[in-house]
């Protein structure tokens, strides 16, 4: 499972594909208070992306490949 | 049926593809054994090279991109500035796999799978991952500039988008550290593009993932992440449609941006950056108003942009007053007037291109030159006045001056424009080999490969003649029947012999040529060995065990089909020693052996047949294994465990279903192996035998015909019909008196030098309900052939010649019958059956 859903976070691993969206919505919306820890995750789809921005969630600790972080930091801090 | 391409263009190059993706395998193998070899890797650049050309020429973007990058890797490796490493063979290996696999593709269906996009993204992705070049140094220096960002910026970067209507690059967005960088980019030469990618709503359903397109940009500098829509509240997020736009910036050329975005050109707005709008960084604010002045601007550049600039000039100049008319003139003043306005518009006058166009549409149409020479010389006269002592220096920087460019036109165009970043779309009078992206013409005089002088024949056309000139062999038979009926029909014996002495000469043209077509046909086991360096490096590498492969007698000829059909019998059998039979070197050295195994492929020819013997050192067969499986898998009885010798507990090994290995590999070990092999092998009429010893280990050797194309044949008699037997299977032919003849049970049996024989009636295996008959001594005709490894005696009527015919296999409906192997014509127009003895006993 390329995330895994823990009690209040979710781990994404690898590349996350677009098929996990709906679910990390779902997911999200019953967890208002969820981070997402995307440390080992190499890439997201911009799906996965659109819906950790617009549900604001918090990063846990912001994905080791520092490029994809470049990416992700500055769009996913407006949400906080 | 593969159906074969039309375009013979593509024939053409997918079998040119074959050979160069061969010789880049054999090449990149020999590279690893000698790293320094700068011929070799010369060489091995070219083919790469020279194939990326080739694929250039039709749309097949997913090879194009995979050879580019191991091009670029290649290149770099070349200069030195990459060092060579198994990992960068083992890439580039799978990326020459990958770009096999495509010609596959294109050969079969003539198009791309769609889904080796992906796969040569991410091949490209790995190819360009080992380049320590400029492209990743530069994305680690954006990341590093892009992490910096301030929270001022990310708050502007994060806002709906807005792109001046101007279409000018938002570059106000763009942080410090990351302009600066670019800026020191553009002083090298590099051109900028930014691009501002808009993905559509609906693109999550046609499997576009734009972040992974954004991050994928060739040459990306810097990007950010745009809103293209205020976000909605969670519970009404649609996560299928895309709420997010890119902002790039790259230094990839032009050409491969549009290749990169060639799917997406609607949702893409690719710009040229400027220098010196990154050096203002405020065009979009505030630049619209206070364009500065011609003169101004042109002041305000560097010295040496100014000496650029004046020998541009100059050599548009020189260009115009060319007072010959060739063909391509409306092309070459075209190119000047690109270079002009892109040139002004590097200037700052970007006004300029609407009156250089309107000059340019009337020099064409009027046939000369006057009104852009007098925008050009208008121009210069605006340019400021130039301390001329700068000039030589300039000169040598930046190539030949006018004086010498103008021997040599069309290039010049480019040559002093390019220093200037001024030379966007212009696409005449380029060099071909200037562009290391563009499709190239014209190049195969200078990748001329040394290689063998060969004609390349479809095999069908061999095959052809190969036919024809069994045709002529059966009609030429014909003659002595005919010289025979001559004399004895019609008593002209003169006309006989006439006959006999041109048969005489016919024959012997007709075997020359047939040995001739059989020459053609002759290929060298090479063709199925050099697949091995990389099957035993693969595969020893995937086992971690040491393995030295040795090759020899590569040069032996046999058959194509012969040769071809040995390919996967072989490769069964090495995967098998790789696996089963070499142990890791742990193991070696504990039996104190030596740690690398040492796998020997030998050909030879012996007589009319070729001998290829697969040899090993390692761990041999234990008989008493195979017998243990052999009787757990229920192949033999317990009598028979208790009974059979040890070779013939190895010959099991053929058994079908029978594998020794304990557990399933992805390599072998799922019982289909070595039965395979024994039958793929008797299937052009060959032997396979296995020797052992156990500690020591395992030799195979496989015998084959050198050719397949006649085959000798010993012609029985049975029930009034004539049929052949291949010459391979017959032992004897002896005459057994019927009263020696036992019945054991239900079966008749002969005591032959000492050994009880089984004898079976031909008529009644081929279902034919007559009794062989005897002859006036009442004796049995029974010819000992050898199936397998038995010996059977077949009961027949009578025996005829031996004779070599050309064996056709039976078509069609026919080719179910399995008791016959094929048919033969004979020289009296019949046609003979050939049996096959291995299906009928």
């Amino acid at each position: 499972m390329p995330i895994e859903f823990k009690k209040n976070r979710a781990v994404f691993r690898d590349e996350v594909s677009v098929e996990e969206a709906e679910g990390l919505l779902e997911w999200l919306q019953t967890r208002p208070t969820a981070k997402a820890d995307l440390a080992s995750c190499s890439h997201l789809h911009t799906a996965n992306l659109q819906v950790l921005m617009t549900a604001g969630t918090g990063i846990s600790s912001w994905p080791k490949n520092a490029e994809l972080r470049a990416w992700l930091e500055p769009a996913l801090k407006l949400g906080n | 049926m593969k159906s074969s391409p039309v375009n013979p263009l593509l024939e053409q190059f997918l079998s040119e593809a074959r050979d160069l993706l061969e010789n880049t395998g054999k090449k990149l193998m020999e590279l690893e054994d000698a790293p320094n070899d700068k011929n070799i890797l010369d060489e091995l650049f070219r083919c790469v090279h020279t194939l990326k050309g080739n694929s250039g020429l039709f749309t097949f973007p997913e090879m194009t991109r995979v050879l580019h990058a191991g091009e670029d890797l290649l290149g770099m490796v070349r200069s030195g500035h990459a060092a060579y490493s198994r990992e960068l063979a083992d890439q580039l290996l799978e990326a020459m796999d990958l770009v096999g696999v495509i010609c596959g593709d294109i050969e079969s269906t003539e198009q791309i799978d769609s889904s080796r996009a992906a796969e040569s993204k991410l091949m490209t992705e790995a190819l360009r991952k080992l380049m320590p070049g400029p492209s990743q140094s530069d994305s680690i220096t954006s990341v590093s500039a892009l992490t910096a960002v301030s929270p001022a910026a990310t708050n502007t970067s994060v806002s709906p988008a807005d792109i001046p209507p101007s279409g000018f690059p938002p570059l106000a967005s763009l942080p410090e550290a990351v302009r600066l960088a670019a800026i020191q980019q553009c002083r090298h030469g590099d051109r900028l593009h930014w691009i501002s990618y808009r993905p559509e709503r609906e693109c999550f359903f046609h499997g576009d993932d734009p972040l992974n397109s954004a991050r994928q940009t060739p040459g990306l500098i810097w990007g950010h992440i745009v809103l293209l829509a205020p976000l909605p509240p969670l519970a009404e997020l649609d996560t299928y449609s895309c709420l997010l736009g890119f902002d790039l910036l790259t230094d990839a050329p032009r050409e491969e941006l549009d290749q990169y975005y060639r799917y997406l050109p609607d949702q893409v707005e690719i710009a040229a950056v400027l220098p010196q709008e990154l050096v203002s960084g405020q065009r979009d604010t505030d630049g619209a108003k206070e364009t500065p002045s011609a003169a101004n601007s042109i002041r305000s550049i560097s010295d040496d942009d100014r000496i650029a600039l004046e020998e541009i000039v100059a050599a548009q100049r020189q260009i115009l007053l060319l007072d010959d008319r060739p063909a391509w003139h409306a092309g070459r003043l075209k190119a000047v007037a690109e270079v002009l306005a892109n040139l002004s518009q590097a200037a700052g006058e970007i006004s300029a291109r609407a009156d250089i166009q309107a000059a340019l549409a009337e020099d064409i149409s009027s046939g000369h030159n006057t009104l852009l020479l007098a925008w050009l010389d208008a121009y210069k006269s605006r340019l400021p006045d130039m301390d001329m002592s700068n000039l030589p220096g300039a000169s040598d920087r930046f190539g030949p001056g006018p004086d010498e460019e103008s021997a040599d036109v069309s290039p010049a165009a480019e040559n002093g424009a390019g220093k200037a970043h001024a030379e966007e779309g212009i696409k005449f009078g380029r060099r071909a080999d200037d562009d290391p992206n563009g499709v190239k013409f014209g190049r195969r005089a200078e990748d001329a490969i040394a290689g063998p002088k060969s004609l390349k024949v479809d095999q069908a056309k061999i095959d052809r003649l190969m036919n024809l000139i069994g045709e002529l062999v059966v009609s030429k038979n014909a003659l002595p029947y005919l010289a025979e009926r001559a004399e004895s029909q019609f008593g002209v014996r003169e006309l006989s012999r006439e006959i006999k002495g041109q048969y005489s000469i016919i024959n012997r043209i007709a075997d020359e040529m047939q040995d001739a077509i059989m020459q053609v046909r002759m290929m060298a086991v090479s063709f199925v060995f050099q697949r091995f360096p990389r099957l035993v490096r693969d595969i020893s590498r995937k086992l971690s065990k040491d393995v030295q492969l040795v090759l020899e007698g590569e040069q032996t000829e046999a058959d194509k089909n012969i040769i071809e059909s040995l390919a996967d019998p072989l490769m069964h059998i090495v995967r098998n020693s790789l696996d089963h039979g070499l142990e890791t070197p742990e193991v070696r050295i504990a039996a104190g052996k030596p740690a690398a195994g040492k796998l020997t492929i030998r050909a030879a020819q012996e007589a009319d047949r070729v001998v290829i013997e697969i040899i090993d050192d390692g761990k041999g067969i234990d008989p008493a294994v195979i017998k243990q499986k052999a009787y757990e898998k229920g192949i033999i009885d317990e009598a028979a465990l208790e009974r059979i010798s040890d070779q013939e507990a190895i010959d099991l090994i053929f058994a079908a279903g029978l594998s020794t290995a304990a557990v399933i590999s992805d390599l072998s070990g799922r019982g289909v192996g070595m039965d395979v092999v024994r039958s793929a092998v008797e299937k052009i009429n060959g032997s396979v035998v296995l020797e052992s010893q156990l500690g020591k280990g395992t030799t195979i050797r496989i015998s084959l015909p050198l050719s397949m194309a006649v085959t000798q044949v010993m012609i029985v008699e049975s029930d009034g019909q004539l049929f052949g037997v291949p010459m391979d299977h017959v032992i004897e032919t002896v005459r057994i008196p019927r009263n020696s003849i036992h019945a054991i049970k239900q079966s008749q049996t002969a005591v032959l030098r000492g050994r009880i024989v089984p004898l079976r009636s031909l008529n009644a295996l081929l279902g034919i309900a007559t009794i062989p008959k005897a002859n006036l001594d009442d004796e049995l005709a029974v010819l000992l052939v050898q199936a397998g490894n038995t010996e059977v005696g077949l009961l027949v009527d009578g025996f005829h010649e031996a004779s070599g015919v050309i064996q056709k296999p039976l078509n069609g409906f026919l080719s179910n019958l399995s008791a016959y192997s094929g048919s033969a014509l004979m020289g009296d127009g019949s046609v003979l059956m050939i049996l096959n003895i291995r299906e009928i006993v």
